[in-house]
């Protein structure tokens, strides 16, 4: 394969210039890509990789990389993960070539399929390995697509956000429900790959271009840090009179922002406002101002400023901000699509607990968990992943295996397993034998769990506190503090001190012992869930048997679990019976 | 424009299809001019759920109307009802920029949007937004805030949406009668026209109108609507539940209810017989009297307690009582149960008169298609710059562009 490396052509500015790599994985990966290439909007060299080559020969990237050619021979993957890692990995050495010497590496992925979701954790890992600063660029499936592809779709996102330095994810949901009814499926997915393309293009001016209020890459990450975060991304250009305001109500429309709605509830914004050399002070500060209705008070705004002059006399405003998938689940359960949203809220919730879980399991100091393997069968293999100094190869045979939580199939299981394993971990393997018979098949033993959590809960920053003498665990405290117990605070520190476990030795038992109250923690909340959800599927079970006479084919009016098109005296007297 | 414009309003009910035809004066005097009324099919709780049948029912009402009146009807206010219907109060919060102290106009407007960009879920459409009041830096109850001073400026606006597909079907159904829908109207709401008087509104008054097929209300509160909905249940449920308690078909149920049925059932002494008839006269078996009427207390109390549940918060407030009107509210004692249920001072009312046929407004089953004409009327005395066939333009376009869908 020939390859034009553009981001290298004009020879003096590329010292100057962060050199940049877009890697397209998978067909919506390589759809961005496309779009990139057509645009011409970004400055870099662009990847598509693919393990179908039909896709590859259509793709108007540059570079093209055939993901596993012998094993796959050009098929796609269809669907499964594994064989995309397997390709992924097959072509390891061409990839790494690719992307080598880049300083900062975009990949593009849509989750869910094959190829996105099972290459991608590879080729960031190798990105990671060249040095580059990595960024993600995912998007979730659509609800309709089945929960199976949003099950691949979670695994895979946990394992990028191990490798990825800053994760985008957008919600292929919330841009599709905003699209007109009418409009074709194939429009819904163009309009999502505009979108990201859109984004992409503006995280690397905005991240790469000096501007006079300078944002970087730090400021991106804190607005993106929310735990289990999606992006909610807004870009307006405009030009003419009243062009600072008309970029940024271009950029409110956009349907991750939800004219402005979505953004009453997220924690940090990064607005960034750029513009050619007539951009004026009264401008910004006009935009500044008008988004100031749409953001609340406690908001932290992290401002830039850039002066382009390929603008011309345009003024750009890019919103990026992130909002935890609960909040946007919130705001879209008032439609009635919600009947193919509820499912993905119960999916993602307990999902969204375990990444703190697997990823601190510190090998070190937990015994070899041959035992517990079967007790556990999910956990177990979380020693093997610290996601620090291993081979590519082994680490992603374990993370295969870890498969993160079975999402969608039987819950109430997988959480009475990890409640098992919860306490096996410090004891000796003989007990937790003993002990996995029982919690297995008893379907109420959630209850005492749920009692537990509490107490738990408020221990963990008193445990965080005891061990202030070490470094680790003073950091760990502040952290904590800082954080108010915050989930997405949790998981840094936690990983951050796996990292720092060797050099603080004696930091180490109160480590575990946080670690596991977390996790405990974390069980518990899936206990709840899981209980929620049964509890609500009982009170409709009971319905529609009774008689309601002519008004049998009607809607039912059910007021408080009763049908109330059933006669009253009838009602009355079944509970007198009662 | 002429010196009075002729409305005709349709209301599908569950009941009864009912088109009447009025003329509103400029000087904001109503006269009845025909009613057409036609027994209705295929309507199931507000809603319809037989296109063919509703059509042909309606064409019967119309044709008599159209007789009566001596009008040809081609655009009408169409009532809607239906248990999907929700209402809301919002409130948008609008400051001024810093350098400007006088509300302008712009304001107000920039004020009203906030208000009016309220969340309703996707699939839904706005039915109704009407301005409750303003409020500039706190003060309440402004009504024309234009040319005052002030900071804050808060439109209160009361939303009122339903599913948009049921509407929709709604307005199909009467389009392919033909007939053009000039607007669609929550029933309660032109009902309240004219079954609640200036004065009723200002004090505080629920208006209930207690159909067939459901419930709907209206609460004002110091002359601002405050709240309004539908329990979908209605004197069908009666019936369906006298019909299954005496193992008799509906249709003589519906008659049992009418001619004998009261809701009071404690008065009525032990051992008092009723004898169901059929069609020919014929003796089919007797009933205790007190028993027809225990049955239809229970569900009459239910479907009130269901009412009260919705508008619980503002009960406290209203000084005008509840005004009870359509059809159900001829029961028997239906106004002693509502007192009960509600505590309150209870109106049995009908429209409030107008000039024309006096037989009709008397009759509170004809408070919705009435109010219907009141209502056209007020909104075209509102906006008085766009013609209603501007209006019926822009109606329209909005209904093709969601059809072709």
């Amino acid at each position: 394969m020939v390859e034009y490396d553009r981001s290298q052509s004009p020879e003096g500015a590329s010292t100057a210039a962060p050199r940049i790599c877009i890697v397209g994985v998978g067909g919506a990966g390589s759809n961005v890509v496309d779009r990139i290439t057509l645009d011409r909007i970004v400055d870099a060299t662009l990847v598509c990789a693919h393990t179908d080559v039909r896709v590859l020969g259509h793709s108007m990237a540059p570079v093209k990389i055939q993901l596993g050619a012998e094993l796959m021979k050009g098929i796609g993957a269809g669907g499964d993960p594994d064989l995309g890692r397997e390709a992924a990995l097959f072509s390891r050495d061409q990839i790494r070539h690719s992307i080598e010497n880049h300083d900062i590496i975009f990949i593009s992925a849509g989750l869910g399929g094959g190829t996105g979701s099972g290459a991608a954790p590879v080729i960031a890992e190798i990105a990671k390995n060249t040095g580059a600063l990595v960024l993600v660029v995912a998007t979730m499936p659509f609800s309709f697509e089945g929960r199976r592809r949003l099950a691949q779709a979670e695994e895979a996102l946990e394992l990028l956000q191990k490798r990825a330095d800053a994760l985008v994810l957008f919600e292929n949901n919330r841009m599709g429900e905003l699209i007109l009814p009418k409009d074709g499926i194939q429009k819904a997915f163009n309009q999502a790959d505009q979108l990201i393309a859109q984004s992409l293009r503006a995280i690397s001016t905005i991240t790469t271009t000096p501007g006079l209020v300078k944002l970087g890459l730090d400021d991106l990450t804190s607005a993106l840090a929310n735990a289990n975060g999606r992006c909610l991304f807004g870009f307006g250009e405009a030009r003419g009179q009243n062009r600072g305001t008309e970029a940024l109500k271009k950029a409110l429309k956009s349907p991750l922002i939800d004219s402005g709605r979505l953004l009453h509830q997220t924690k940090n914004l990064l607005v960034h406002v750029a513009g050619g050399e007539s951009l004026t002070l009264v401008e910004v500060e006009g935009v500044m101002k008008q988004l100031g209705r749409h953001v609340p008070d406690q908001t932290h705004i992290l401002f830039g400023l850039g002066v382009d002059a390929k603008l011309g006399d345009a003024v750009a405003v890019t919103l990026i901000s992130s909002l935890g998938l609960n909040q946007l689940n919130a705001h879209a359960t008032a439609a009635p699509p919600s009947e193919m949203l509820q499912p993905r809220a119960e999916v993602t919730a307990p999902v969204a607990a375990p990444a703190p879980v697997f990823a601190p399991a510190p090998a070190a100091v937990t015994p070899a968990p041959a035992p517990k393997r079967e007790v556990a069968a999910r956990k177990a293999p979380a020693p093997y992943a610290p996601p620090v100094e291993s081979t590519p190869d082994l680490l992603f045979k374990s993370a295969a295996f870890s498969s993160v939580p079975a999402v969608g199939e039987a819950f109430p299981l997988t959480s009475l397993h990890l409640e098992a394993a919860a306490p096996v971990q410090t004891q000796d393997p003989d007990v937790a034998l003993v002990e996995e018979e029982e919690p297995a098949f008893e379907e109420h033993e959630p209850e005492p769990p749920v009692i537990a959590a509490a107490p738990v809960f408020a221990s963990i920053p008193e445990t965080a506190r005891i061990p202030a003498s070490t470094p680790v665990a003073k950091e760990l405290a502040d952290a904590t503090r800082n954080g108010n117990g915050k989930e997405s605070t949790l998981a840094a520190v936690v990983a951050r001190s796996v990292t720092l476990q060797t050099e603080a030795a004696p930091a180490q038992d109160d480590l575990i012992s946080f670690d596991e109250q977390h996790e405990s923690t974390m069980i518990s909340a899936t206990a709840v869930l899981t209980r929620k959800s049964t509890a609500d599927s009982q009170q409709t079970f009971s319905l529609g048997e009774e008689d309601r006479g002519r008004f049998k084919d009607t809607e039912p009016s059910i007021v408080q679990g009763e049908d109330l098109d059933v006669p009253t005296w009838m009602r009355l007297k079944k509970k007198l019976r009662r | 424009m002429a010196k009075s414009t002729i409305y005709a309003g349709l209301e599908i009910g569950t009941h009864k299809i009912c088109v009447v035809v009025g003329e509103a004066k400029r000087d904001g005097a109503i006269k009845i001019l025909g009613v057409g009324q036609a027994p209705s099919r295929g309507v199931r709780k507000g809603e319809i759920v037989d296109f063919e049948k509703v059509q042909t029912c309606v064409n019967d009402a119309l044709v008599r109307a159209e007789d009566r009146s001596d009008v040809m009807i081609r655009n009408v206010f169409l009532g809607v009802t239906g248990a999907h219907i929700e209402s809301l109060n919002n409130r948008g919060r609008h400051r001024l920029p810093d350098e400007q102290t006088e509300i302008g106009e712009d304001d107000v407007e920039e004020a009203k949007e906030i208000a009016r960009s309220v969340s309703i879920p996707q699939s839904n459409v706005f039915l109704h937004s009407v301005t409750r009041q303003y409020i500039v830096d706190g003060q309440e109850a402004v009504r024309q805030p234009i040319g005052r001073e002030g900071r804050v400026l808060e439109a209160d606006y009361h939303i009122i949406h339903g599913v948009r597909g049921r509407v929709q079907n709604a307005i199909r159904c009467v389009r392919e009668i033909p007939l053009e829908v000039e607007d669609v109207v929550f029933n309660p709401v032109a009902a309240a026209q004219v079954v609640l008087t200036r004065e009723a509104k200002m004090q505080g008054a629920l208006m209930i109108d207690f159909g067939a097929g459901t419930c709907d209300y209206v609460l004002y509160e110091d002359g601002m609507i405050t709240a309004s909905g539908c329990v979908p249940l209605g004197g069908d449920h009666i019936t369906n539940d006298v019909s299954m308690a005496l193992q008799i078909p509906n249709g003589r149920a519906e008659r049992l209810k009418v001619e004998e049925g009261s809701v009071l059932y404690e008065e009525v002494p032990e051992g008092e017989m009723l004898s169901i008839e059929d069609d020919t006269g014929l003796i089919l078996g007797e009933i205790e009297r007190a028993f027809l009427n225990e049955v239809m207390n229970l569900r009459t109390k239910e479907i009130l307690i269901q009412v009260r549940v919705r508008v619980e918060d503002h009960l406290g407030r209203l000084g005008a009582g509840i005004y009870l009107t359509g059809g159900v509210s001829m029961m028997k004692g239906v106004d002693v149960v509502a007192r009960e249920v509600f505590g309150i001072k209870v109106t049995r009312a009908g429209s409030a008169p107008v000039s024309g046929i006096t037989a009709t407004f008397e009759n509170p089953q004809y408070s919705a298609p009435i109010g219907l004409i009141r209502y056209a009327q007020i909104l075209d005395s509102e906006k008085p710059f766009l013609s209603p066939l501007k209006r019926l333009g822009r109606r329209m376009q909005e209904l093709l562009s969601s059809i072709t869908l």
